[in-house]
């Protein structure tokens, strides 16, 4: 069974390359977000199981969202991919309650291997 | 005339080689000052030649700018430059916290603009299968006539100069800079086969 995922990032080509970064399994059952603002409304409505999420957006920020989850007790497991790879900012996701930092670009076989670790496949 | 005129997708994509490398540099250059640097979106605009230089010669305060040229395969050249602002400069040098004696101000812009620069653009070439090498940076001296002076003799003839707007906020401090990257017009046309065929890969 493939969980429902939520792909958020303001660039098209980011999002595609998180897409096909994904198991076969799990792309049929993929939203989308462009902004933080639409993240949160799609994270609230419901029920999200993971979600791939930018930093450096405008409007409302990844970090933004990652504090609305926290805000909202939201369960969703959260793996921040960002070109923002400072490591300040790879801890701060995590204090925040992201899973994991993957650096831009996502490659598949990384990001494969970060679920197995988590117990998502 | 436009040569850089980007289809929605090209843009997009090219935003997103753009982060990636302006994110690599900020890394750099958070170690470089030893602290966390806030980053935002960089915004990107391309220039005809003509314009940029009017643009510059009217911006009265533009205390320095920092010129370096880069090279590649495939035709993709330029040469980079980093805009500062006047009163940006001395925040600089406080936020490099360099003792008075070790070395001038415009030693630590030139340091701090080749960081930004040879960061970005080596993460930028690895991208799209590329790699730079660098000319010596080298800080004009007073900006005012010797920017439309140097943008003159330049020694290749570039049509199109990309500006990117860079704005770093280090904790207490902030500063802006603008990097503006004047290309000739064949590696503007390589620069686009190489967006579509990364686009033609989704």
């Amino acid at each position: 069974m493939s969980p429902s995922v939520l792909i958020c990032d303001d660039s098209n080509m980011a999002r595609k390359q998180v897409l096909r970064s994904l198991p076969e399994q799990w792309r049929t059952s993929v939203q989308t977000a462009t902004n933080g603002a639409e993240a949160l409304t799609i994270l609230r409505d419901n029920s999200v199981e993971v979600l791939f999420l930018d930093l450096t957006m405008p409007g409302i920020d990844g970090i933004g969202v990652l504090q609305g989850i926290q805000k909202l007790k939201l369960s969703c497991s959260v793996f921040v991919i960002s070109a923002d790879i400072q490591p300040e900012m790879q801890s701060k996701v995590k204090a925040l309650g992201a899973k994991e930092f993957i650096r831009k670009p996502v490659k598949p076989d990384v990001l494969i291997n970060y679920l197995q670790q988590h117990g998502l496949l | 005339m436009n040569e850089f005129h980007l289809t929605e997708d090209q843009q997009d994509c090219l935003q997103e080689l753009i982060n990636i490398a302006m994110g690599q540099a900020s890394d750099q250059l958070a170690r470089y000052l030893d602290t966390f640097v806030y980053l935002k979106v960089p915004s990107i605009e391309s220039v005809a030649a003509k314009e940029l230089i009017e643009a510059l010669n009217q911006q009265q305060n533009t205390m320095a700018v920092v010129s370096q040229g880069f090279f590649g395969y495939e035709g993709i050249r330029g040469e980079a430059l980093l805009v500062y602002q006047d009163e940006d400069s001395g925040r600089i040098a406080d936020l490099l916290g360099y003792e008075p004696d070790e070395l001038s101000q415009d030693e630590q812009l030139i340091d701090i603009s080749s960081i930004l620069t040879t960061t970005f653009l080596n993460v930028f070439a690895r991208q799209i299968d590329n790699q730079m090498s660098y000319n010596a940076p080298k800080l004009l001296p007073s900006v005012q006539n010797s920017l439309s002076e140097h943008l003159q003799q330049m020694t290749f003839n570039w049509d199109l100069a990309l500006k990117v707007n860079i704005n770093y906020q280090v904790t207490d401090y902030s500063f802006n800079c603008n990097m503006i990257l004047l290309i000739p017009e064949t590696a503007i046309i390589n620069i686009k086969k190489v967006l579509d065929r990364i686009l033609a890969e989704f």
